[in-house]
């Protein structure tokens, strides 16, 4: 007992110190003085996409904490199908707006967003409403069609994926930030932050054919982690994903959650699936692989959370 | 001396372009900026309007004929107009002697052309469209255009595209092209070739030997009512306007015009000094004074009109007694392939939804590819032998790299032969082109014993599902009642070289209903649940 009193005391006062520098850190540059430590993970509920996605941000301490002045900036949300917003088979275009907005307001230079796409990219673009969206929030919407916009990098923490080819506008980024949307998938059987990398490299086929579930864990292992990842479950697909069929099987559960923590953002976001479809952890393998990664945690209880009722 | 304005070759050119141009555009279009109405200037056509069953077309071509002559092969037409391009170009920089004014008359080749347009016609009538899909203007025109000329603009594109990247300016796209076939080059050279030849060697010697609607004008135009002629009172038998008739069709020293030849492209009526020549309110019936028109006997203008007619006639009477002989051939083979396609032998190409079947299809696809430039998914592509010498050029559905959209019926209402009928957006979702059929063995969930699932993941009807398989594995399971055939699963399939799901054609194409609706159930939740 005694000892694990002792870790835990140790664990939270490790988080609490370097989440007080973050904490002064935004202090300065916002002069304003952060009343309680950030969380690691902020989860939002009952608001509209972007109202929700601004309380986030908030209580991570604004979004001055990730993007500096000048810097280039790639939001990657998952912009799979050739499907309308309503139905829940792409990440919210309202959120995606308010995001790129809030990124140039911090000063970015540019926000590109981009996603390898599975229908015909044009149609996902138009269809999914991200494409206006972008364009409307003063953002860089940049096609993912072709090979010749990847390059080639190594992953050599990757067990069955040793290297990917890569979208170019992620490797010229200086921050990025990875906006899924919380769905169901046949495959992967649950898509979040982790599935989304999926969207950053060109050759999918190979991880279909190399052991999914630990590829998607390798792709994650790629240095240049996520500043943020943000899920988007205002509308959820919980059946028939990854495309969805119908309204039927979207439910409107208005949530967010944003962390940097990758495996506790799905882990949590699984959570909040459950709620409507049972899913086991275990069947998404990508979750517990990212673990072994280490790439987060799949204990809830070792990161701190701020739940937040809009 | 001076030159009197030329309106009517003035009128022709400004025709040609404003058909030329947007048909040209429509065939290179390889990123659909233009609007999908342009289609209605391949439905003038005269091959896709007698395919494709368009009689109000036919009947307004039929008047246009008997008006003014082949005005269709100067303007309408951009195979015809292409060879007058290739014609200006080689021209240039050319004393006119081998330039614009090298050609002489020449006899006409009646018994060949009659017969091999008869031939084709009759053949393609009974379901033997090979012949025509070689010889069709307008097709070979299409294959010039989407297998050469298109690849070209693209490489340009992708050039500026890159260029403009550089500069973070994104209006450009780089565009891999993957429906560039072997069979589409080499059709698309061969015509170029064709085109290239003939017109240098003897200007419209195609449109006079090989093609099959330039005979089938032939026989009305020489009944037309305004045509071009002499006016033998004033004629010097310069020889300037045979010089300069791209048809070889006037003689100068016997002062005739062979209309059936004419393509109306009125060079040679400002090449005449003496305004002998002219475009006269003239009809066939009007008979010419005898002093004015000596009869002949050596060369009559009018034998060779009532020999070609009986020409025509005679084989086409031939060739109709010899159908039923080389139907029941056809028959024969027709039904010994499908036969094998049914059995399972040797699986046959998916024909594009719309297309009903594949006999129907091949017997009205003329290969002109506007399908193949239009699909937004690069699905379509030419076919060269791979299902047999009967399906050479026609497009199938090839998910190697790409699948058939759910929402898109693009091909369907570009289609000038109506070979690929319209479709409404429902009407493609109940259209089954073929059925997928799963082998387990290959699957990667069985052979690997991990998470795949790529070919439910892209079917939008979930014909393709996932069902528990092995602990927390799912495999997937194919509901054909569902399954249109789109080939989401097969274009996704990560085994490789033979997938573990694949597309089996509809021989002809069978309807399913759409997947049930499901009931929208309100869910509320209050909790984050972790």
């Amino acid at each position: 007992m005694k000892r694990r009193d002792f870790l835990k005391t140790s664990v939270v006062a490790g988080a609490a110190l370097s989440l007080n520098f973050d904490g002064l850190q935004a202090a300065l540059s916002s002069n304003t003085i952060a009343v309680e430590a950030a969380p690691e993970l902020v989860a939002v509920m009952g608001g509209e996409p972007q109202v929700m996605l601004s309380k986030a941000l908030e209580t991570l301490g604004g979004i001055g904490n990730y993007v500096k002045k000048g810097q280039k900036v790639v939001v990657k949300p998952n912009i799979g199908w050739d499907r309308a917003p309503d139905l829940a088979g792409n990440t919210n275009p309202e959120l995606i707006k308010a995001l790129v907005k809030g990124c140039l307001d911090a000063g970015a230079s540019k926000v590109t967003v981009f996603d390898n796409t599975c229908d015909n990219w044009q149609k996902c673009y138009q269809s999914s409403g991200i494409a206006d969206a972008v364009k409307t929030a003063g953002g860089l919407i940049v096609p993912a069609n072709d090979e010749k916009y990847y390059k080639e990098v190594a992953l050599p923490k990757g067990v069955k994926l040793k290297s990917a080819k890569i979208h170019e506008a992620l490797l010229e980024a200086d921050v990025w930030f990875n906006v899924p949307v919380l769905k169901n998938h046949g495959g992967a059987k649950l898509s979040c932050a982790m599935k989304n990398y999926m969207g950053i490299v060109w050759d999918r086929r190979f991880f279909h054919s190399n052991n999914l579930q630990q590829c998607i864990a390798d792709i994650c292992t790629w240095d240049k982690k996520p500043a943020l990842n943000i899920v988007d479950a205002y509308r959820m697909m919980h059946q028939n994903g990854p495309q969805g069929k119908s309204a039927a099987d979207v439910a409107t559960i208005k949530s967010l959650i944003a962390s940097t923590n990758i495996v506790a953002v799905d882990t949590a976001a699984l959570g909040l699936f459950n709620q409507v479809k049972k899913l086991d952890i275990n069947a998404v393998g990508h979750i517990g692989l990212g673990e072994r990664l280490k790439l987060g945690t799949t204990d809830l209880d070792k990161v701190t959370i701020k739940r937040i009722k809009v | 001396m001076k030159r009197r304005a030329n309106y009517l070759k003035g009128l022709r050119v400004l025709l040609a372009i404003l058909f030329f141009i947007p048909i040209l555009l429509f065939f290179i279009d390889f990123d659909s900026k233009l609007p999908d109405s342009f289609h209605s200037l391949l439905h003038l056509q005269i091959i896709p309007a007698i395919l494709g069953l368009s009689f109000g077309i036919l009947a307004f071509q039929l008047v246009l004929v008997l008006l003014f002559g082949r005005i269709y092969c100067s303007t309408v037409c951009p195979a015809g107009v292409f060879q007058d391009i290739i014609n200006r170009l080689f021209c240039i920089g050319k004393k006119k002697r081998k330039g614009s004014m090298r050609f002489k008359y020449s006899k006409p080749f009646n018994l060949f052309r009659y017969l091999l347009a008869s031939v084709t016609l009759l053949l393609a009538i009974v379901g033997f469209t090979e012949l025509l899909v070689w010889l069709d203007p307008y097709s070979n025109f299409g294959r010039m255009a989407t297998n050469l000329f298109r690849p070209v603009v693209v490489w340009g594109n992708n050039m500026i595209a890159t260029i403009l990247m550089g500069m973070d300016n994104y209006t450009l796209h780089h565009v891999t092209l993957k429906t560039i076939t072997a069979a589409g080059l080499i059709a698309g050279g061969l015509a170029l070739l064709t085109f290239v030849v003939m017109t240098v060697l003897r200007g419209r010697f195609f449109c006079n030997t090989l093609c099959p609607v330039g005979a089938i004008l032939s026989l009305i135009s020489k009944y037309a009512l305004f045509r071009i002629s002499f006016n033998k009172s004033v004629c010097n038998s310069c020889g300037n306007c045979e010089r300069t008739c791209k048809a070889e069709a006037i003689d100068s020293k016997q002062m005739t015009v062979d209309t059936s030849r004419c393509v109306d492209c009125f060079n040679c009526t400002s090449s005449c000094v003496k305004e002998s020549l002219k475009y006269r309110f003239n009809p066939v019936f009007k008979k010419e004074k005898p002093e004015e028109a000596p009869l002949l006997p050596s060369s009559s203008n009018l034998s060779y009109e009532v020999n070609s007619r009986r020409l025509f006639l005679a084989t086409g009477a031939t060739v109709a007694i010899t159908l039923p002989v080389v139907s029941v051939l056809a028959k024969k083979t027709q039904t010994e392939a499908d036969a094998k396609e049914e059995t399972g032998e040797r699986w046959g190409p998916v024909t594009p939804p719309g297309s009903i079947g594949l006999k129907r299809f091949k017997d009205k696809c003329t290969g002109c590819h506007i399908c193949v430039v239009k699909c937004p998914t690069q699905v379509l592509r030419p076919a060269g032998l791979e299902y047999g010498l009967g399906y050479m050029l026609r497009p199938y559905v090839s998910y190697k790299s790409s699948y058939c959209n759910y929402e898109c019926t693009i091909c369907s209402d570009v289609c000038p032969n109506h070979a690929i009928m319209p479709l409404t957006a429902e009407q493609k979702k109940t259209t089954q082109v073929g059925i997928a059929t799963f082998v387990i063995d290959r699957c990667i969930v069985y052979t690997e014993g991990t998470d795949c699932g790529a070919c439910s993941e892209h079917c939008p009807t979930q014909a393709v599902h996932m069902i528990p398989y092995e602990g927390t594995l799912t495999i997937p399971k194919i509901e054909p009642e569902l399954c249109i055939g789109c080939g989401g699963c097969e274009s996704i399939c990560p085994v490789n070289p033979l997938r573990a799901i694949r597309i089996k054609a509809n021989v002809t194409h069978q309807f399913v209903e759409l997947p049930p609706e499901e009931e929208v159930k309100d869910v509320v939740i209050d909790d984050f649940g972790f």
